[in-house]
């Protein structure tokens, strides 16, 4: 087994397997020139690989902008993002919920291909960083033998499904909303109604209204656990909220149904992908989430569209199927509950214990939050955390959207045990959920977008915190930072006590990295309401303001008054008052580190900053579709080379097949994936009305296909391999040429 | 068995914890980067020093990265060379092992007396288990063969271990030069004069 494609083989989903190995044909397409660089930018982004800072060969080193000369020469992977230019892949962990072997396997590639650390993202997600893209169909296949995906982690499709870590475990929750994600996320991943979006869609479901858990009033897609009586009986329901997001132009969401059945979840979450798809903005990436088409529209015609739209979803089994395995989706404790009572404690136990530890509605189980430190730790941690897991609490192990590693399921007689072995590996801090648990996004450390240093900033505050938090009133123990290293709002900053987001502001001839503050968001409700922007400050300055801010709080809040209350009922006038001290630009000769950034020596610009690929490119479906016609195409050649004339002709069909699918889906979306279908809707649409019809050749083309679809050979020997190839090549390019006729010049 | 793994890592430990703190190293890589002062296409510095026993301070190259590193509760400078490896393993050891060691005589000039790396022994990672799954019936098959590639390294006699037993873990050995001492100096200018072939 020279290759882990061979080592693999039986270990990987068929369908997964697919979706790499086209994957990988098109790195191979684009390496030749043969696939535009924006329709692989965007098959790359739909298998969460990112592009990262400086990837347009480009760096600012503190005294002038440098070249960065990649061998790779002008072989880009995107507009702009050269080939070898190390990237990101984001990996979906769906509702956060992983197992210790997949811990295992995920901490492998983070030493193999990344730089050793894992990092955990605001959606619970796992990204490695500087990993190359040839790395990444191996990397890609390692973590489907283990049944993680990276499809659609990035680019305009539904990325990862996040949920409540608490659900299953929870006393507030109406009930447990795992296994609805994961049959959701299920449902949705690589289908047909979720390939055409303008933008990308998060679909979060939460157990409860009160806690924030959830977060759903901040998402493109939200679901609230709810029950009904219906007929006497308790029915099982969500209340589903549409078009919330942070982002420039942060919007709470709508409620779109007070009260949707669990059967008829996916059917409705289909068909507002569909309307999404149908009527949302593609040209203008600015305006084109959900949000805006909700505004646009107004919540009544949206829900009308999505009527409307329920009534043209075709039947699916797997509306209600995954209904039936509803009892599968139980929790295996690794130990049977038992209390904690007389077993010695140990030094730090007591102050882990009343932040960390959360007791479950399970007696005798408790979850644990691990304190992780800007959400990264090392792959030696991962695979001693992932023992530790087999021991105490099984496969329970889940990520926070406040970007910690938690455990389920441990036994409460087993706390200071497993206190004792975090501490050793280093993962036993004190202070989950509290104002040294701070959230931030990778800003300039290696996004593009980044304006200011969201991590360097959030490294120096805890670092602060952490000295002095045994001296902080509960009142601020208790507050939450979160930090976006600029406007788009990755780090949530639009739901903390107290945010901060990037930007910059000019000094003399020198650019300074600043931080806008956010003041009085709120976690709590479901992400209930967003805060109030003041001021910008300098970058250095955050941590005297955070200190003013809160020592007056602390002063002058009255009973029992909250952080939000407290800053409403100061002002947005009087806090301006407050920071204006702050707000002073000192010179470059004066004060010259204001004008380097927190953990970052250089001198500070904006020259680096980069086109960011969070909003996908902006491709016709069909560009997408018939790009992996070509992958297939390109796998035929390859069997051609190795003499493998079955496979030639299995994946040549294969090719025909796709691209007469990419035309027929120009017209008719619900074509599905049936080689029988998609033949005879070609034969009616396209053959009969002479649409594809070639101006020389009339319909020889389309022929190719009918014949092959036909009449399967009963031989394959290596002519007909090569006529096969080039008959599927003709082909191809009949169906490019039939589909600018038709529908006019491709956006790409 | 001369097959070169994909990822090749070289560390050297420092012989006390040093006076200098980690955070006064992003300086020190983001000047590296201005001068160029190492090998290779430099492209960037990364701070984990807030990450226990972790990578520290990475300065990120396209054809290998260094870092300052804490990992297996020892400071040291890893080097991890990520592509263009020689084909020969030898050689590909030889390349990691020089460049590793450079840099490292840099970062001594940095903060002399302060820093001082003992070039006495080394961790060498083998960053693929495809091809170097961490067992010892691998070990006992290589020992023999990177034990001479090894000697010859260091021009001495040398004793090999593997540096874990957890079989998930990668492929590493702790390699120690039988000698009383060994000058970083004289050993870099006795591999530079052999020459590597990159691919």
């Amino acid at each position: 087994m020279n290759t882990w494609k061979e080592q693999l083989a039986d270990q990987i989903p068929a369908e997964m397997g697919v979706l790499i190995d086209t994957f990988e044909a098109q790195i191979e397409l684009r390496k030749q020139g043969k696939l535009d660089e924006k329709v692989f930018a965007e098959q790359r982004l739909r298998k969460g690989a990112y592009g990262q800072r400086y990837d347009n060969g480009q760096r600012h080193d503190g005294v002038r902008t440098r070249e960065l000369s990649y061998p790779s020469g002008e072989l880009v992977k995107g507009p702009d993002t050269l080939w070898d230019a190390p990237g990101m892949q984001r990996i979906k962990i769906p509702y956060g919920g992983l197992t210790a072997e997949q811990l295992e396997v995920l901490s492998e590639l983070a030493d193999e291909y990344a730089d050793g650390i894992l990092h955990i993202t605001t959606r619970q997600d796992i990204q490695l960083h500087y990993v190359h893209i040839d790395d990444t169909p191996d990397l890609m296949r390692r973590l489907a033998a283990v049944g993680i995906t990276t499809q659609e982690a990035c680019g305009n499709s539904v990325r990862n499904i996040t949920a409540c870590t608490l659900a299953g475990v929870c006393h507030d929750e109406v009930f447990d909303v795992s296994p609805y994600a994961d049959a959701m996320m299920r449902f949705l991943l690589d289908h047909d109604d979720v390939q055409d979006f303008g933008r990308k869609f998060k679909v979060a479901f939460s157990g409860c209204a009160g806690h924030a858990c959830g977060l759903v009033k901040m998402h493109d897609l939200g679901l609230l656990a709810q029950t009904r009586e219906i007929d006497g009986e308790t029915k099982r329901g969500f209340t589903v909220f549409v078009g919330g997001g942070l982002g420039t132009v942060p919007q709470q969401a709508k409620v779109l149904a007070d009260f949707a059945t669990e059967e008829q979840l996916l059917p409705l979450a289909q068909a507002v992908s569909r309307v999404f798809a149908r009527l949302g903005e593609k040209k203008n990436r600015n305006r084109a989430r959900i949000k805006f088409l909700v505004s646009k529209l107004g919540i009544d015609e949206f829900r009308r569209e999505v009527q409307e739209e329920l009534k043209t979803v075709p039947h699916d089994d797997r509306h209600t199927a995954y209904l039936d395995t509803l009892g599968d989706f139980a929790y295996k404790p690794a130990k049977a509950g038992m209390a904690l009572n007389g077993t010695p404690l140990p030094d730090g136990f007591s102050d882990w214990y009343r932040t960390n530890v959360y007791h479950q509605t399970q007696s005798g189980y408790s979850t644990i939050t691990l304190n992780t430190p800007l959400g990264d730790f090392t792959a030696m941690q991962g695979f001693q955390l992932a023992e530790i897991a087999r021991r105490y609490v099984g496969d329970n192990i889940r990520l926070s959207v406040e970007q910690n590693v938690v455990l389920r399921w441990v036994a409460d007689a087993d706390l200071p045990a497993i206190y004792r072995e975090l501490c050793e590996i280093g993962l036993g801090d004190a202070g989950a959920g509290t104002i040294v648990d701070i959230t931030a996004c990778p800003g300039t450390d290696t996004c593009k977008l980044g304006i200011a240093s969201s991590r360097g900033l959030t490294a120096e505050l805890r670092t602060r915190l952490i000295e002095r938090i045994n001296l902080l009133p509960d009142a601020v123990r208790e507050l939450k930072i979160k930090v976006s290293g600029c406007f788009n709002s990755c780090g949530q900053h639009h739901v903390a006590d107290i945010g901060f987001f990037g930007n910059s502001r000019r000094s003399g001839n020198h650019k300074m990295p600043h931080f806008q503050v956010v003041l009085g968001g709120q976690w709590q409700e479901n992400a209930g309401s967003y805060g109030l922007a003041v001021g910008a400050v300098p970058a250095k300055h955050i941590p005297e303001v955070l200190e003013a801010l809160t020592n007056r709080y602390v002063a002058e809040r009255g009973n029992d008054e909250n952080f939000q209350t407290w800053v409403k009922n100061l002002g947005r006038k009087e806090i301006k008052a407050m920071l204006q001290p702050y707000m002073k630009l000192p010179s470059f000769d004066d004060k010259p580190g204001f004008f380097s950034d927190w953990g970052d020596s250089r001198v500070y610009t904006i020259d680096d900053i980069g086109v960011g690929e969070c909003a996908g490119e902006v491709v016709s479906l069909f560009s997408l579709e018939i790009a992996r016609a070509e992958s297939a195409h390109f796998e035929a050649l390859l069997a051609l080379d190795e003499g493998n004339y079955p496979l030639v002709d299995q994946q040549a069909y294969k090719a025909m097949v796709l691209a007469a699918r990419a035309l027929v889906r120009t017209k008719y979306l619900d074509v599905g994936d049936d080689y029988g279908n998609i033949v005879n809707e070609f034969r009616s649409r396209f053959y009969e009305t002479e649409l594809v019809y070639d101006r020389f050749a009339k319909g020889k083309f389309a022929r190719y296909l009918f014949k092959r679809h036909d009449q399967p050979p009963t031989q394959v020997g290596e002519d007909y391999a090569h006529q096969l190839i080039d008959e599927t090549q003709l082909f191809i390019e009949n169906i490019h040429s039939a589909e600018q006729r038709i529908n006019g010049v491709i956006v790409s | 068995m001369t097959i070169v793994p994909n990822r090749l890592g070289v560390k050297f430990n420092l012989k006390r914890e040093p006076a200098i703190a980690a955070a006064d190293i992003v300086p020190i890589f983001q000047r590296w980067i201005q001068e160029h002062t190492v090998d290779g296409m430099l492209i960037d510095v990364i701070d984990y020093k807030h990450v226990p026993e972790g990578p520290g301070v990475i300065l990120i190259a396209d054809e290998g990265d260094y870092a300052y590193d804490f990992s297996d509760g020892q400071v040291g400078l890893h080097y991890i060379r990520k592509r263009n490896l020689p084909g020969i393993l030898s050689d590909a050891l030889l390349l990691a092992f020089r460049i590793a060691l450079g840099a490292a005589l840099c970062l001594e000039d940095e903060a002399p007396g302060d820093i001082e790396f003992d070039f006495s022994s080394a961790k060498i990672s083998f960053l693929d288990r495809q091809r170097y799954r961490n067992d010892p019936s691998l070990y006992a098959a290589l020992q023999d063969d990177l034990s001479a590639i090894l000697a010859e390294i260091y021009g001495c006699e040398i004793a090999l271990e593997r540096a874990y037993d957890d079989p998930r873990l990668n492929f590493a050995l702790r390699v120690s030069a039988q000698s009383s001492s060994v000058d970083g100096h004289k050993l870099l200018a006795r591999l530079s004069e052999r020459p590597v072939s990159v691919q």
